[in-house]
């Protein structure tokens, strides 16, 4: 047993406080930041929340993840080491002061058990992922890390001091100064982990805890127009601001970069990059600050790349809601009048005629029956079926109310339906969404049940306008309707030709609404020879549309059509279907000019069209 | 008394002027009086040598220091003080963005209508109607005038350069030009071109041009060994200039070059409005587009409803063959 | 620095254009009036210049035309950061450019403006000549299809857009009445509180009595297409063939 003098402990206790007092110190001065954030942390459904500590914490689900499996299993092994290893620690400590926590046998036992095995896991899995970081050198890792150089040193520092003192390899002055290196190991982490990405060890389990179930999250910017002067600067001044979800978050984020590998404008040839625009380039300005009135640092051009998609939040390990895309461009538009010109005619077309093409009608509109009192279902059609912005999806339209009709479910629609709003609403012109919004709330308010083929809608006049109104009905997306319709057996769906058939899960059904089940319930009816594409379900590659960028359609880089069609073209597959009119766009205008000379193009068809292909 | 006013563009009568002389000779028969046309500021001399080939009553030499660079001053005087001693009813220029730029001072100064950018001319029994278009060429209107002379712009192609009477002029007179440095209140520069220029497509004979309709760059060469193998130029409406896959001297439009070629064949153009008034002065329009209501089938001589993609590289291995 | 910018309001490009019962105008029911395209790039090179001046200049957005159409475009042009704005009533169709310039002239007299900016020409009727005849009136220097624009002291350069990718630099003394072309800038999108703020700003409104015209829309007519089009379809082979036919043998080009 080592014996330690009153100098040695007083040396000790003055290197444990002052390290404690370090962290303690830089902890709360990020809290108290946090704590300045809008809006307040979401605490609803308790146990769900503590399950979802429990699968990606303890489970590692979200790490173990994607391309990095295995280096989530390493970081799993080196977490692990840590908890297992961390029972032992305190016990190190105590002995110092003559106070042992453990028996020796006790000790003994559990270094037999899980201190040795797991210590040794522990040092092949942070060696395994230095090698990864500092020899394979992924780029999304980003440029030479330091902090992660010293973490990589100490924990295997730590493990071998660990297992040369339980084997009793050293003794006298060097099993001392063995004891020695372990204790400022341990008190090193001390002073690393607050102003390093190590955080997250401290912050992550709150962060998912605190997360909200809701993707995305951003918060309701409601406008009055007869506000005064000082109620509108207020209004201004926090558009300025991060949420304390937010803010946490930034501290939270260990820079892993999974965030901008699947992000679709990044891997279009964009510039964005979530984990600096969205997340890091805003740290140091919160913390030089110390509020959170950070969202003008976030790099503007980088914001309008963003297809608001949610991959980079669904990715994430620590349970960052990434993308502000929301937060900025609000800011442009509503502070700064700052809208690109391609957009600028987009929302005069909104506010002038209520759609997003500036049309005065709609053919479709017209053939289609007026919804009465005594009709079980409203059919929203959304701007992209009503005015034909791709003529070919008008068709699509016409299959589901043939299902529809099939199944005997009366429906109509409102004459006077404007533009749910979503591209004004997410290019940040919350004035201009607030205007369709209104008119929007007071029609549908008088129903109960509306569907429609457009996911964007259905974020919008079920999620979003919760937000600002009292929502009396509700609304299903039609692949939820067609499913029902078949399970209920209100209508029967023959299995189709054996060609191969895939189908692209649009992001807002997918990730936003949740939706993957209902769509595939369909498809698989009538297709046989169904497969699922690379990153399908919630991991599904964004065809580009999102964040009204298929307005955006003019400039040349950044264009992420190209990528979802060519997985789809590469795929070999004879149909791909899809659940949204703009996904249906995107790949009818990627598909043609991708396929190769010589391979046949590959069809697009939406969900309704494949059903109604094999109705019997 | 018609009035033709010639412009000069480098040294030559700009091909808008002698259009606008075209008219002026059919102007002067039907309503049976004299043609003068008038020769003023820049490169007078060049515009009066060249004037002496085409048939008219007068030439008329408007030559000053103080307007041989043009300026909106200088010239709205000087052809202000023309128009006041020779009481033309009516006077006669192409609708180019020089003659944008000076003529409504004339038309303020003298009090004088101005109708500009007429598509063609309806003499009715002399009370003529002036046509133009409207609301982007969706409409189009009939002017009549109610004052005794007015000023007239005719759009490029409005007529045809080919219908010109050769000959001489029955006379030839000097204006006394009357200018002060007072009455020139601007300073013009010398004209300059940001892109070099390589090619003038508007001597070109034949020329193959390219629209958004061609999909993507990566499609540029197999255009373009159609003009090759035609003994074509390759020129471009605007987008694709702007997209960067052609320099801005291969653009045909209102704000490119205006070509009128024995053969224009179009790949994947739509016709705009800003493009066809660049090129339908030309003789033969052949348009191949997929899309069947795309406007420049309406002016198109032959029309290919039809995938470009397909038709161009097959075409050219026809041709090329053929040889 | 004084500076008006004309503004006026017309049809958007996807309005349906039908010509109404007296045949000498447009169904303005069926019509969704937007600001015109250039003037709108007229407008936010007036608000550079004012914000490069730095000291009191002032920019007052004027329009002319029927109280409903016009509205919008004076809100517009407050809201993006206008100082005030003139509304000049005239609900006679008033087509002849140098009557309407007339009407303008009479009642921007008096306010002395130090340059008049207005679009190169308007997508209706398109004469492009209003702010040059303007200029004329008020005896302004004036240039037109201005592609940048520079204050420098008591003058004004300008850069014309000539054709075929020419250009050319003109330095005209102030009062000024210049033309803009497309592009020259991008201009802005109102901010919120532009938007609110637009309702504070001074709007003046003036009568007008047009003098008779000199040119006028005997009527207006849907364009007739004379062209005898010929259309060549089949597959790719077969269209080829013909293409082969009629440039060897009719057109003679190959």
């Amino acid at each position: 047993m080592l014996q330690f003098s009153i100098v040695e402990q007083v040396i000790l206790a003055v290197f444990l406080l002052s390290g404690i007092t370090f962290f303690l110190y830089h902890l709360l001065l990020r809290l108290k930041i946090v704590l300045k954030g809008k809006s307040d942390f979401s605490v609803d459904e308790l146990p769900k929340r503590i399950i979802r500590v429990f699968d990606e914490v303890i489970l590692h689900k979200k790490v173990v993840s994607g391309d990095r499996k295995s280096a989530g299993i390493l970081h799993a092994l080196v977490m692990y080491g840590f908890i297992f290893f961390g029972l032992i620690t305190i016990n190190h400590f105590g002995m110092a002061f003559g106070f042992p926590i453990f028996s020796e046998s006790f000790r003994h036992t559990y270094f037999l058990i899980f201190g040795a095995p797991w210590a040794i896991l522990c040092t092949i899995g942070i060696l395994g992922l230095a090698y990864r970081r500092f020899v394979i050198k992924p780029e999304a890792l980003g440029k030479f890390s330091s902090t992660s150089a010293l973490v990589s040193v100490f924990i295997v520092t730590l493990m071998t001091t660990y297992l040369i003192d339980e084997l009793h390899i050293l003794s006298g002055a060097a099993e001392k100064f063995n004891w020695w290196l372990h204790s400022g190991v341990i008190g090193g982490f001390l002073f690393l982990i607050p102003q390093s990405k190590h955080m997250h060890l401290v912050l992550s389990p709150f962060n998912i805890f605190l997360r909200p179930f809701e993707v995305p999250n951003h918060g309701a910017i409601p406008i009055d127009m007869e506000a005064s002067e000082e109620e509108l600067d207020n209004l201004l001044l926090d558009l300025s601001r991060l949420s304390k979800d937010q803010a946490l978050d930034i501290f939270t984020c260990v820079e892993c970069g999974r965030c901008t590998e699947v992000c679709p404008a990044n891997r279009g040839g964009g510039i964005l990059d979530p984990k600096y625009h969205f997340i890091l380039d805003l740290k140091n300005p919160m913390l030089e600050s110390g509020d959170v009135n950070v969202v003008d640092k976030i790099n503007v051009e980088a914001g309008w790349e963003c297809t608001t998609c949610q991959a980079c939040t669904e990715v994430c390990p620590v349970g960052n809601h990434v993308e502000k895309a929301d937060e900025i461009r609000s800011f442009q538009v509503l502070a700064e009048g700052d809208v690109p010109q391609e957009y600028q005619k987009l929302l005069r077309n909104l506010q002038e005629t209520g759609n997003t093409e500036g049309s005065s009608s709609s053919e479709l509109l017209n053939e289609l029956p007026v919804y009465t009192a005594d009709k079980e279902l409203v059919l929203w059609l959304g701007c992209f079926a009503k005015h034909a912005m791709d003529p070919n999806f008008v068709s699509s339209v016409r299959n589901f109310v043939k299902i529809l009709e099939s199944a005997g479910v009366t429906y109509g629609v409102l004459s006077n339906e404007q533009c749910s709003g979503d591209p004004a609403n997410k290019l940040g012109d919350k004035l201009t969404y607030q205007l369709l919004m209104d008119q929007n709330v007071e029609e549908l308010n008088k129903v109960k049940n509306v569907t429609t083929m457009c996911p964007h809608c259905v974020v919008n006049l079920q999620k979003e306008y919760k937000k600002y109104h009292e929502i009396k009905y509700e609304v299903k997306h039609h692949t939820q309707v067609i499913s029902e319709l078949l399970d209920e057996g209100r209508i029967n769906i023959n299995p189709g030709s054996l060609e191969k058939v895939t189908y692209h899960d649009p992001c807002n059904l997918s990730r936003t609404l949740d939706e993957v089940s209902a769509p595939r319930n369909a498809i698989k009816a009538a297709a046989p020879e169904f497969f699922e594409l690379d990153e399908s379900g919630k991991d599904t590659l964004c065809c580009g549309a999102g964040g009204a960028l298929w307005w955006k359609k003019d400039s040349g880089e950044g264009r992420t059509h190209l990528l979802r069609a060519e997985q789809v073209i590469e795929s070999k597959t004879d149909t791909v279907v899809t659940g949204c009119n703009f996904c249906y766009g995107m790949m009818n205008q990627g598909i043609g000019p991708l396929t190769p000379a010589g391979q046949e193009e590959i069809k697009v068809k939406d969900v309704a069209d494949i059903v109604a292909e094999n109705l019997s | 008394m018609i009035l033709v006013v010639l412009e000069n563009q480098r040294g030559k009568i700009h091909p808008f002027s002698i259009e606008a002389l075209v008219a002026g000779q059919k102007f002067a028969k039907n309503l049976n009086c004299d043609l003068a046309v008038l020769c003023i500021g820049e490169k007078v001399e060049e515009l009066k040598s060249q004037a002496q080939n085409f048939k008219s009553s007068k030439l008329i030499l408007a030559k000053h220091s103080l307007i041989d660079m043009y300026s909106a001053d200088g010239y709205s005087k000087v052809l202000s003080d023309v128009i006041t001693e020779l009481s033309p009813k009516y006077v006669l220029f192409g609708h180019s963005y020089m003659v944008r730029d000076f003529v409504p001072r004339v038309s303020a100064k003298l009090n004088i209508p101005f109708v500009s950018d007429i598509i063609s001319v309806d003499f009715n029994d002399g009370n003529p109607h002036f046509s133009k278009q409207v609301f982007n060429a969706k409409l189009a209107t009939s002017i009549e005038i109610s004052s005794d002379q007015a000023l007239l712009s005719f759009q490029s192609a409005a007529f045809s350069n080919d219908d010109i009477e050769e000959g001489e002029p029955e006379s030839e007179v000097d204006f006394n030009v009357q200018l002060s440095d007072n009455d020139i209140k601007s300073k013009s520069e010398p004209e300059f071109q940001e892109s070099s220029t390589g090619v003038d497509l508007t001597a070109a004979e034949l020329i193959v041009s390219v629209g958004r309709g061609i999909e993507s760059e990566d499609n540029l060469p197999s255009m373009e060994s159609l003009a090759e193998a035609m003994g074509a130029e390759v020129a471009s409406s605007r987008p694709v200039v702007d997209m960067g896959w052609l320099p801005p001297y291969r653009q045909v439009g209102s704000s490119g070059q205006v070509v009128s070629p024995k053969l224009y064949f179009s790949c994947g153009v739509s016709g705009a409005i800003q493009h066809v008034v660049g090129m339908k002065g030309s003789k033969n329009i052949l348009a191949i587009n997929k899309d069947e209501d795309a406007p420049i089938f309406e002016i198109a001589d032959y029309a290919v409803i039809g995938d470009v993609l397909e038709i161009v590289p097959k075409l050219t291995e026809e041709i090329n063959n053929s040889k | 620095m004084k500076i008006a910018v004309l503004t006026k309001a017309i049809p958007s490009y996807e309005s349906s254009i039908r010509v109404d019962s007296s045949e000498k105008w447009i169904d303005e029911s069926v019509v969704n009036y937007v600001v015109n395209e250039s003037d709108s790039y007229a407008l936010e090179e007036a608000l550079q210049i004012k914000e490069q001046a730095g000291d009191d200049s002032e920019v007052v957005v004027v329009t002319l035309g029927s109280e409903a159409n016009t509205s919008k475009v004076i809100k517009d042009g407050l809201a993006k950061g206008a100082d005030r704005g003139l509304f000049i009533k005239n609900d006679s169709k008033t087509t002849d450019p140098l009557t309407v310039a007339k009407i303008f002239a009479e009642n921007l007299k008096s306010e002395n403006f130090d340059l008049v900016l207005s679009g190169l020409q308007s997508d209706d009727l398109g004469s492009g000549q209003t702010g040059v005849l303007i200029g004329e009136l008020l005896e302004m220097s004036t240039a037109t299809l201005a592609i940048e624009t520079q204050v420098e002291g008591d003058k004004i350069k300008v850069k014309r857009e000539l054709e075929s990718g020419w250009f050319q630099w003109v330095t005209l003394p102030f009062p000024s009445s210049i033309s803009i072309q497309s592009g020259i800038n991008e201009p802005r999108y109102p901010s919120l509180k532009g938007i609110m703020g637009a309702k504070r700003k001074e709007l003046n409104t003036l009568e007008s009595t047009p003098e008779a015209q000199n040119q006028s829309f005997v009527n207006l007519f849907i364009p007739k297409n004379e062209k005898v089009t010929e259309k060549i379809v089949g597959d790719s082979d077969a269209i080829v063939a013909k293409l082969m036919d009629i440039l060897k043998n009719r057109l003679k080009v190959i």
